[in-house]
């Protein structure tokens, strides 16, 4: 028995692995079945689908990207007080004072920019894939749920350096609200918090980017991801002539 | 079903020549009470195709591992090498000329300047969404090689070349007054 067997097999490996073996096949699917972080996965998937012409990854890249901006996002999160007097100030104070605070802005920037393409793609992918079909469907709508939030992630985001690029990028995306039938005005006030974009705009936006939108995207995925693995042994291509 | 006894006149699984008989069923020695052929009546009814399944670790992982490893390395080089833009401090009473949403809504923007902001900014937005959730209710072509789902594919490749096109237009080729430029010549787009 070696060393990392014995741990396995100890008192506490036991507690903390749950299935200590990994001789079988079937000792291996215990073990990721027990495992908490694997549970996201199926055991077993075909083999053809787990090639990179397949799906290309996209999904797993999108994931990992948002990883990427909440890690740099908390640490943004330190420096930053979402208040039309401090923003700005705050933007520059992280370039040229805080420690890798210029580097952890560009990460947080380029990975938006970069999940909002892989998030797109990825939708291309499972187009052409077909990847939507019954009994896929509704895994779909809720990839279609998860791009909306996506994007309301990037377009909250962009406001908060509180510059000429980020304010007038919102106010022009924020002019449609107001055309919207009958209730433009009242969306238009609610989204803004006054007749302008301004300081009610800013923690609006600041709230809806690092509390609400994002713990609405990890609840959609978890979904995403569950149906994503109960539907991944199903032969969906057995009705190709 | 699971496995089937060896040709030795007791009566197996599988096949229509299974009758009743008051000898019990034996299955691997063990006892069976009873049979009933097809599905379960609860529980999992999808049909699996269990030939070819490799373990996800780890095969799946792996590759997932290099995916993220490269595109961690992506955003470390453009991290590196490009810094997010930072303009002037926000002013409402300087309007930059031109006034440019964030990329993924330029070709919403690009739209507007030919459409009244009704259609342009609340049906197409709205029509895009409810067609997208939509798709796979009115796609019921079991289908999945693109070759025998040219409908499908044709319409969903022109709309994605119009937004594409839309998009490029409304980032790289409007400049002041929402006027035509070349890229290559006077550069406006905004990340």
């Amino acid at each position: 028995m070696g060393v990392k067997d014995r741990v396995r097999h100890s008192m506490i490996g036991r507690s903390f692995f749950r299935a200590p073996d990994r001789k079988t096949t079937r000792d291996v699917a215990a073990g990721h079945w027990a495992n908490f972080f694997l549970h996201i996965y199926p055991v077993k998937m075909r083999r053809e689908q787990i090639r990179f012409r397949y799906s290309w990854y996209l999904g797993a890249i999108s994931t990992v990207l948002y990883g990427s901006l909440i890690l740099s996002g908390i640490y943004l999160m330190f420096f930053y007080v979402p208040s039309p007097a401090n923003a700005y100030g705050d933007i520059v104070a992280l370039e040229t004072e805080v420690a890798f605070g210029q580097y952890i802005r560009n990460v947080h920037r380029w990975s938006a920019h970069l999940m909002v393409l892989a998030v797109s793609f990825h939708m291309a992918r499972v187009f052409y894939r077909g990847a939507y079909k019954s009994p896929r469907e509704f895994n779909w709508v809720i990839g279609v749920v998860l791009l909306v939030l996506t994007l309301l992630l990037s377009f909250t985001g962009y406001l908060l350096p509180w510059d000429q690029l980020a304010y007038w990028a919102v106010v022009v995306g924020t002019a449609m609200a107001a055309w919207v039938p009958l209730i433009g005005d009242q969306v238009s006030t609610i989204l803004l918090g006054g007749p302008t974009v301004g300081a009610a705009t800013l923690l609006r936006f600041y709230v809806l980017h690092v509390a609400v939108l994002p713990a609405l995207l990890v609840l959609v995925l978890s979904v995403h991801l569950w149906r994503w693995r109960k539907d991944s042994m199903l032969d969906v291509e057995r009705s190709e002539p | 079903m699971t496995e089937q006894t060896p040709d030795n006149g007791e009566p197996t699984l599988s096949g229509e020549s299974y009758t009743l008989t008051s000898e019990p069923l034996l299955i691997d020695g063990r006892r069976v009470l009873g049979v009933v052929p097809g599905k379960p009546a609860t529980g999992d009814t999808k049909d699996l195709v269990e030939e070819d399944a490799v373990m996800v670790w780890p095969h799946l992982l792996i590759r997932h591992g290099v995916a993220a490893l490269a595109i961690m390395l992506v955003v470390l080089l453009l991290s590196v090498f490009f810094d997010a833009p930072l303009r002037e401090i926000a002013n409402p009473n300087l309007t930059p000329n031109p006034e440019k949403a964030p990329w993924y809504f330029a070709a919403l923007q690009e739209l507007l300047a030919h459409f009244h902001p009704l259609i342009a900014g609340v049906l197409v937005p709205t029509a895009i969404l409810f067609g997208l959730v939509a798709l796979p209710y009115l796609d019921r072509n079991p289908y999945l090689k693109p070759k025998h789902r040219k409908v499908a594919v044709t319409a969903f490749t022109t709309f994605l070349g119009i937004w594409i096109i839309l998009t490029l237009v409304g980032f790289a080729f409007r400049g002041p007054s929402w006027g035509w430029v070349w890229p290559w010549i006077e550069w406006y787009g905004e990340l």
